[in-house]
């Protein structure tokens, strides 16, 4: 037997934002890490003239030119503290844009931070439901050829996050996914665990643009932010202090009514003086996750409101698919942790519904009455990680092993086996 | 990342995080892996969040390496002595283990950097158990007092069913590697890197490293050891050892060196074949837009007539049509 099915496998979940990654059978992950790599390319574009001169000099240096390079927190303060650094954001949009960074990525996730031997444990990695195949095999061709990892299983994240729940209450594969990560939204519905691919409708809204409108919210009210640093507070105010309202209207009258309950102080120090600064935090509060819920104030180019998107796409899923997937909405990614965001959206979306059956009704004549229809939208503690804790209980079990590419059907067939989930071997 | 930190980053991670959140009771229970084979098992109660259980397991031993009760020999006398009364080896260990300790965190000194250090030190627990054999025999070396043991061979554990040689002599220790690989194209990487590692001593500023060779063969040294242990696909490298190397505080980072050497060679290779593909992906993207400026511009204009003939018609056009 394989030796390396008795070790639990490792779990890298690649978000744009947030890379999580830990081990199988663990509750969550080890390390949750900014998806971001900072590298010196200085030595790098030179090496077109390798000779024994250029490596002394690369030596003397004491740099070496494929190590010198930081992922995650440490990438971030290293560009911030030297200009050498150029910071490069591998996946955009929840697909991989940058393969060299990505495969540093990758490196440093296995080597510097969960500290294994590839070639001991199996892998899961995930991808959004809109990954090309091609993207599948790049990421085959590496797991297999630089890694040398003995299997390898890319689960769909969406898949993941619906068997996140289903630990935690009932056994249930069927349900509307809404995944609001940082770089990319989708509403993915599934039925019985398989991706119904054509009713899956994203939005341009995410995570990133949430805290670009918190910025320019506080740009343009003038609050003491330094420039270069700006974005940065932009997040973090949008982490630590946003939350859902219910209704843009009153929440206005009630800050100001009571600034003092409501507005809330920021501090910081400037990178390039250190002088320490503070500014206020106002309106973005709410205004910041209200975007997902009336998009006009933010772009005029795409006004749909989430849970209308959420509403066509179980519409548009087969018709016998469609009660339970109101049943069971879940969200998973880490911009859906607003306060209240559930609420707020279980709220919006029964209206849509309720409206639906009650013209239905008046179309008939009241000759029929319909059963309601249920609408429930899933929140857990655990939604930040859920596509993550969903690859975690999927690798740990045994059938999870049976399910993996190998390294021995890599090197018979060539990364093409990447494109097909291993789940159906031998079907076709 | 050049060299590999001695401490787990994750176990640094979670006795920090416990220590500033002492209070806050929680249920915790995590257990992963490390490169060779050491598996972690970490737990804290909600009832007892002061005290902290983590179990390590090591790589199974090949025949030739002594350990005593799944220990390497000196192992319990170096957790006693590194760490002191924060400390308890309980006795048996957890199931599929070789070791638990409990470690009480409100024994921690309340000096800020001592228990930094402190906790640096239970996070490199690895380099403790799996280095203490090591680290008895090169303080005899620093200590010149090896004659006792001359030209025996000690063989000691570094990989699952691998193990490493020692070989003191009159003012010096040898250690020899067998390097193995699984990979075939790990293997020839990983003979050049050797050589090439070998070839990087004589330069100038590395005068004071220890001497390293490089054979295909196993040396002299070994002669008369099992032969399983002697067959490596990647050759034998040796280092040689002189007490100046493992004075004071370098006899850690000796120690540590030498019981991760094959990891290191290994992540190495990978980290050589991650920059090769960049370099190779660079070449094939200069080479496709050397491929696309050469390609005519007729494509072009033909695409832009083709794709007028595919316009969709609606259904009201099409309505309007089937009427006329």
């Amino acid at each position: 037997m394989d030796p390396a099915t008795s070790r639990p496998a490792v779990v890298i979940d690649n978000g744009t934002g947030y890379t999580k990654m830990g081990f199988a059978g663990n509750v969550e992950p080890c390390f949750i890490a900014p998806t971001v790599v900072a590298i010196n390319e200085s030595f790098l574009n030179q090496s077109r003239t390798s000779s024994k001169a250029n490596w002394q000099a690369q030596h003397s240096a004491g740099v070496m030119a494929d190590l010198d390079f930081f992922i995650g927190d440490e990438a971030l303060a290293r560009s911030r503290s030297s200009s050498t650094y150029n910071l490069s954001y591998p996946i955009r949009n929840g697909q991989v844009d940058n393969w060299d960074a990505m495969e540093r990525f990758w490196q440093q996730c296995i080597f510097n931070y969960l500290r294994c031997d590839p070639e001991d444990h199996y892998f899961l990695l995930t991808e959004s439901p809109l990954t090309a195949p091609e993207s599948r095999e790049y990421t085959g061709e590496i797991m297999f050829e630089t890694f040398n990892v003995p299997g390898l299983y890319i689960a769909v994240n969406s898949v993941l996050a619906l068997a996140a729940g289903y630990t935690t209450s009932k056994c249930e594969m069927t349900g509307v996914v809404v995944d609001v990560g940082d770089g990319a939204t989708h509403v993915v519905p599934v039925a019985d665990g398989y991706v119904i691919g054509s009713s899956i409708k994203s939005i341009p809204i995410a995570g990133k643009d949430v805290t670009l409108f918190v910025q320019q919210l506080m740009r343009e009210r003038g609050e003491n932010v330094p420039p270069e640093d700006s974005f940065e507070v932009a997040r973090k105010v949008k982490e630590t202090y946003c939350y859902t309202c219910s209704d843009i209207v009153k929440e206005f009258n009630k800050h100001d009514k009571e600034p003092a309950k409501y507005i809330k102080q920021w501090r910081g120090i400037k990178p390039k003086t250190g002088a320490p600064y503070s500014c206020d935090i106002g309106y973005e509060r709410f205004l910041g996750p209200e975007v997902f819920f009336s998009p006009e104030i933010y772009s005029s180019k795409f006004n749909t409101p989430l849970p209308e998107v959420i509403d066509k796409c179980i519409q548009s899923a087969p018709i016998d698919t469609r009660r339970a997937l109101y049943k069971n909405i879940v969200l998973s990614g880490g911009s859906t942790m607003f306060k209240d965001f559930h609420r707020r959206l279980q709220r919006d979306l029964k209206k849509i519904v309720d409206a639906r059956v009650l013209a239905s009704e008046a179309r008939l004549g009241g000759e029929v009455k319909s059963q309601p229809v249920e609408v429930n939208v899933v929140s857990h503690p655990i939604q930040r990680f859920a596509v993550w804790f969903g690859g975690s209980v999927l690798a740990s079990t045994p059938e999870f092993f049976a399910a993996c590419h190998t390294k021995a059907e890599y090197e018979e067939y060539g990364a093409g086996i990447c494109r097909t989930n291993p789940v159906f071997k031998g079907m076709y | 990342m050049i060299l590999l930190q001695s401490h787990s980053r994750f176990l640094l991670q979670t006795l920090l995080n416990r220590v500033q959140n002492l209070e806050k009771g929680v249920e915790f229970d995590n257990h992963w892996v490390e490169f060779d084979d050491v598996r972690y098992h970490i737990q804290v109660s909600l009832k007892n969040p002061h005290i902290l259980l983590l179990s390590v397991s090591l790589p199974t031993p090949p025949p030739e390496a002594i350990f005593f009760g799944g220990l390497p020999s000196g192992a319990i006398e170096a957790i006693k002595a590194a760490y002191g009364v924060i400390v308890q080896i309980l006795d048996p260990p957890r199931d599929g283990f070789n070791l638990t300790l409990k470690l009480n965190l409100s024994k921690l000194p309340p000096d800020e950097g001592y228990k930094h250090a402190l906790l640096v030190k239970i996070a490199s627990i690895r380099e403790t158990v799996l280095g203490a054999p090591l680290r008895v025999i090169l303080k005899q070396l620093a200590a010149r007092t090896a004659a006792s043991n001359m030209d025996r061979r000690f063989a000691i554990v570094h990989r699952p069913n691998e193990s490493f040689f020692l070989v003191p002599q009159v003012g010096k220790m040898m250690v020899m590697f067998p390097m193995r690989f699984k990979d075939s194209i790990d293997i020839v990487l990983a003979t050049s890197f050797l050589q090439e590692f070998v070839e990087a001593r004589r330069t100038a500023g590395l005068n004071n490293a220890p001497s390293c060779m490089w054979s295909p063969s196993p040396p002299l040294e070994l002669k008369g050891a099992p032969a399983e242990t002697l067959s490596a696909n990647a050759g034998f490298v040796t280092f040689v050892i002189y007490p100046r190397h493992v004075e004071g505080k370098k006899l850690d980072r000796t120690v540590w060196s030498l019981s991760t050497f094959h990891t290191y060679v290994s992540y190495h290779v990978k980290c050589s074949e991650g920059f090769m593909h960049t370099r190779m992906r660079r070449r094939v993207e200069s080479l496709i837009q050397a491929l696309d400026r050469a390609k005519p511009e007729l494509e072009k204009s033909k695409k832009t007539v083709l794709s007028r003939s595919f316009k969709r018609m609606s259904l009201k056009e099409g309505r309007i049509n089937s009427d006329s």
